[in-house]
């Protein structure tokens, strides 16, 4: 287990620093640098400051080994659009982000699930109902489905319609808690509807395995049958992808935080790109790759957890 | 396989609650603002505006986007304003002025007892720091063209605490209206940063609230990166009402960063926000008068607006020179064909859902200064728009179509826009209908923003649709685009010699207006301008759009403007006459 972890955070940081590079690279090179964001008529001294102090008037491979140099020492440059350090403005972003994944996590994995148990385990009107509200919430864009909730929101007056805090709140907890829904269940829509489907199918399956048969033909209860006996092997269908979803829903989802003005990870890359923001565009990769890592890493732990017989951990 | 079979009917009962829940919500609404609110405002409250992105600085002789930009009008004061809704020049802080007989020298008279944010008196060694800041090369002000006439800077003076002296190298036709964009910022803050070289990093967005100074309505309480800046009122402003209230009238001005415009809307109608920093978009409009039915909004129209959408070709000899297209696309004939096959008042229907006038030149109707009516007006006229190409050698030889020269090279072309905005869709799509009727070919290649903004500065394309933004109502603030040599010529970018006779006669007038005081005079030289351009058509124009605003029903005091900020830039006399709605 020791060599494997070793071996995956190996992997995890290469990840990290090529993507993190391979960002910076591409942003250097795409059509149009930062300094679009002086509008299309600036003067050409203006233009000129503003790629010297980016580092863009010197060659691309100098750039990139003096921005390498500086993220050893955690100092990921200037943002342009921000005018401060990047390393900040990313883990702060990327915490909020967490709060927001953390919880569609928590709201998917509960909610996906325990329906997938009730879909995998019965016939009828309900699990059909639920099928197809899980294809609905897979086919819809999280763009859509966001709006679509904001629009409940500012129609209702349930929750907040969007940002992270209230001003002048008087528990910062309780306020945050307030602002969450509304992100969290449009982030955790489509996530909760792929468990489904997912835990379904596999439960599916595995009620019609032999041992199944086997404790049923000995008189186990049905709830038991499928709680005790075949959920715990089926759910090995679920861990496989955890990490993945785990990752992205780490890494930020720009359509999320754009539409319901949530600061984080999502929406600053986002921001970034649109400025070619090219130290920022670099920071926000490198986190989300590295939350992206951390949570395929934790989708293998969990998988082989799960399933002893996972050959790669031994 | 079933482990609870008594859900037999919950499928049936779920779709029930499922769909009373949807019309519970469709017939929902949030409560009205208070229908007894006062119409005139009253001192306290907050206010809650959306903007779409973070102020790069709170200094804005350095940071010259939008959010700074607006952010810094509500903390910094100015010697002189332009009044948004009159376009007049209206005294700031400063209260009188004169000037001398050439137009070249203002004596400016310094309000007394106006002090900053921090107590300490503002006197005209602010003034002069300002203008030593904007003019010091390492601050590299983005205000520091603009205060250049004739090539030289703006100098200013001081024979006094309250008085400032300002020269003009050379009579300069807007004269102080060219002091409307300089913030005058606290020399007892700044000094220090602006000796050492730190000026361009002051006051950044880091920087503690209680350090950044101002004479403005408004002192910086707060700013959280992606969610807002809080601006509460500056006990210390100098401006009053005409009832003698001491402005601004709002304790607190809340900037929501709302980087959405669909959500900043759906925020607007709920009452979670009481304005935001746009008009509307076309698209936004009919649900904006249903919310006002309700009571929810207050739904204005600004006037024609002062930008309008522009078709033109890469008219750059040196970007073009192996492309045989570019021999009739130079000439004049071939655009003003395009002019006449398109019909602008179906242009304004289409594009503009009936929210929009005809026009044929940059300057539209909402430039009451500087429209003219008297432009050539072409077509609709599709035989006539033909007959121009025959004559200049251009058509279907082979039946396909497309015309083409007697070398058999088509007029095929691809225009960028800027992707994603419906209104450039739009327009685009009713151009290429009829410039298909005619026999000119256009694809349309819609770009991301950046894309095509750096297409356009390095004259890599073929043609363009998009709306260039005017940066001064006053054409003397426009010489960028008037002028052969500007950088925002966007046709032909800094040209190093007038490329052709017409652009150097419009240089000529143009240098000339820009230099001469008296007004009427300075019109007669500018629609001299305009009806050379309008002539020779390197620009095509169709049509200005109408502009709309909308904001909650308890904000007072709103002046509209059809110039940005079209609310805020009359900030201390806002009010609000009840809270915000439950939401």
């Amino acid at each position: 287990m020791v060599r494997f972890l070793a071996r995956r955070l190996f992997f995890c940081a290469v990840l990290v620093v090529m993507t993190a590079s391979s960002a910076l690279l591409l942003t250097r090179v795409a059509p149009g640098d930062l300094t679009l964001s002086l509008g299309p008529f600036a003067t050409a001294r203006e233009i000129a400051a503003e790629r010297s102090r980016f580092a863009l008037d010197r060659p691309i491979a100098v750039q990139w080994g003096e921005w390498a140099g500086s993220a050893m020492r955690f100092d990921f440059g200037e943002s342009s659009l921000y005018r401060v350090p990047v390393g900040p403005l990313v883990f702060q972003a990327a915490a909020h982000t967490a709060v927001l994944a953390i919880g569609a996590l928590l709201v998917a994995t509960v909610a996906g699930v325990g329906l997938g148990i009730v879909t995998g385990s019965q016939r009828g009107a309900l699990p059909g109902l639920i099928r197809m509200a899980s294809i609905g919430a897979i086919s819809l864009p999280s763009l859509l489905t966001s709006l679509v909730l904001l629009f409940i929101a500012a129609r209702t007056g349930w929750f907040p319609t969007g940002g992270i805090s209230s001003v002048d709140a008087s528990n910062h907890w309780t306020d945050l808690a307030g602002h969450l829904p509304l992100p969290i269940l449009a982030l955790a829509l489509p996530v909760a509807a792929t468990f489904e489907r997912l835990q379904s199918a596999a439960l599916a399956e595995q009620l019609h395995q032999p041992f199944v048969m086997a404790a049923a033909a000995r008189g186990v209860s049905k709830r038991r049958l499928v709680l005790r006996h075949a959920w715990p092997v089926s759910v090995k269908a679920i861990t496989a992808v955890y990490g993945l979803a785990a990752g992205s829903l780490l890494s930020g989802s720009f359509a999320v935080e754009i539409v319901t003005a949530w600061p984080g990870l999502g929406r600053l890359t986002y921001d970034a790109l649109y400025a070619r923001d090219i130290y920022l565009v670099a920071g926000c990769v490198a986190v989300g790759a590295a939350v992206l890592s951390a949570g395929m890493l934790l989708g293998d732990v969990l998988l082989a957890l799960s399933d002893p017989r996972v050959p790669d951990v031994r | 396989m079933s482990i609870r079979p008594s859900f037999r009917f919950a499928g049936v009962i779920v779709s029930l609650v499922v769909v009373a829940a949807f019309w519970l919500i469709w017939r929902s609404t949030a409560p009205p603002a208070n229908p007894t609110a006062r119409a005139t405002p009253v001192r306290g409250g907050q206010l809650t505006a959306g903007i779409r992105s973070d102020p790069k600085s709170f200094n804005s002789l350095v940071a010259a986007d939008e959010p700074s930009v607006i952010v810094s009008s509500l903390l910094q004061a100015r010697l002189v304003r332009i009044n948004r809704a009159t376009f007049e020049l209206e005294p700031w802080l400063a209260d009188t002025w004169e000037m001398t007989p050439d137009g070249r020298k203002y004596t400016l008279h310094l309000r007394p007892n106006v002090t900053w944010s921090d107590g300490a008196p503002l006197t005209s060694a602010d003034v002069l720091f300002t203008f030593r800041a904007v003019r010091d090369k390492r601050v590299e002000s983005a205000l520091a063209d603009s205060l250049v006439v004739a090539g030289q800077p703006i100098e200013a003076t001081a024979p006094d605490d309250h008085t400032v002296v300002v020269t003009f190298p050379a009579a300069s036709g807007p004269g102080l209206r060219l002091l409307d964009t300089l913030p005058i910022l606290p020399k007892h803050k700044l000094e220090g940063a602006l000796s050492n070289g730190t000026f361009r990093t002051a006051w950044q967005t880091t920087t503690a609230p209680a350090d950044v100074v101002g004479a403005g309505p408004f002192v910086l309480k707060s700013y959280e990166t992606g969610q807002r800046v809080v601006l509460s009122r500056n006990e210390r402003y100098w401006r009053k009402a005409a009832d003698g209230t001491k402005l601004p009238f709002i304790d607190q001005l809340i900037l929501e960063i709302v980087p959405e415009q669909t959500a900043g809307m759906l925020r607007l109608e709920s009452g979670n926000l009481d304005m935001l920093q746009s008009e509307l978009r076309p698209d936004d409009v009919p649900s904006a008068l249903n919310a006002e039915k309700k009571g929810h909004l207050k739904v204005i129209e600004l006037g024609v607006g002062t930008d309008a959408d522009a078709f033109w070709f890469c008219l750059k000899p040196e970007a073009r020179k192996n492309d045989r297209r570019f021999a009739f696309v130079q000439r004049r004939e071939f655009r003003q064909a395009l002019s006449y096959a398109v019909d602008r008042e179906e242009f304004a229907r289409v594009v503009f859902f009936d929210a929009a006038v005809p026009i044929w030149g940059p300057v539209t109707p909402g430039n009451k200064t500087w429209f003219t009516p008297n432009l050539k007006r072409y077509g609709p006229d599709l035989d006539k728009a033909r007959a121009v190409l025959r004559d200049i050698g251009l058509e279907d030889r082979n039946g396909n179509g497309v015309v083409e020269a007697a070398d058999g090279t088509e007029a095929r072309f691809t225009v960028m826009t800027q992707k994603g905005i419906a209104a450039y869709e739009r327009g685009t799509t009713l151009l290429k209908e009829r410039a298909a009727m005619i026999g000119v070919a256009l694809n349309i290649a819609p770009l991301e923003a950046g894309a095509m903004i750096e297409r356009l500065k390095t004259s890599d394309y073929e043609a363009i649709y998009m709306r260039p933004l005017m940066t001064d109502l006053d054409p003397a603030g426009n010489m960028d685009m008037w002028l052969s040599s500007g950088g925002a010529h966007f046709w032909n970018l800094e040209q190093t010699t007038p490329a052709t006779d017409w652009e150097k006669r419009i240089d000529d007038i143009m240098m000339r207006q820009a230099a001469t005081v008296d007004l009427a005079r300075r019109r007669e030289l500018f629609n001299e301008a305009q009806e050379i351009l309008a002539e020779n058509l390197p620009v095509l124009y169709f049509a200005a759009p109408r502009l709309y605003y909308a904001h909650s029903t308890r904000v007072t005091g709103v002046v509209p403007s059809v110039l940005r900020p079209p609310v805020l830039w009359n900030a201390d006399s806002l009010g609000v006459t009840a809270p915000p709605r439950a939401n």
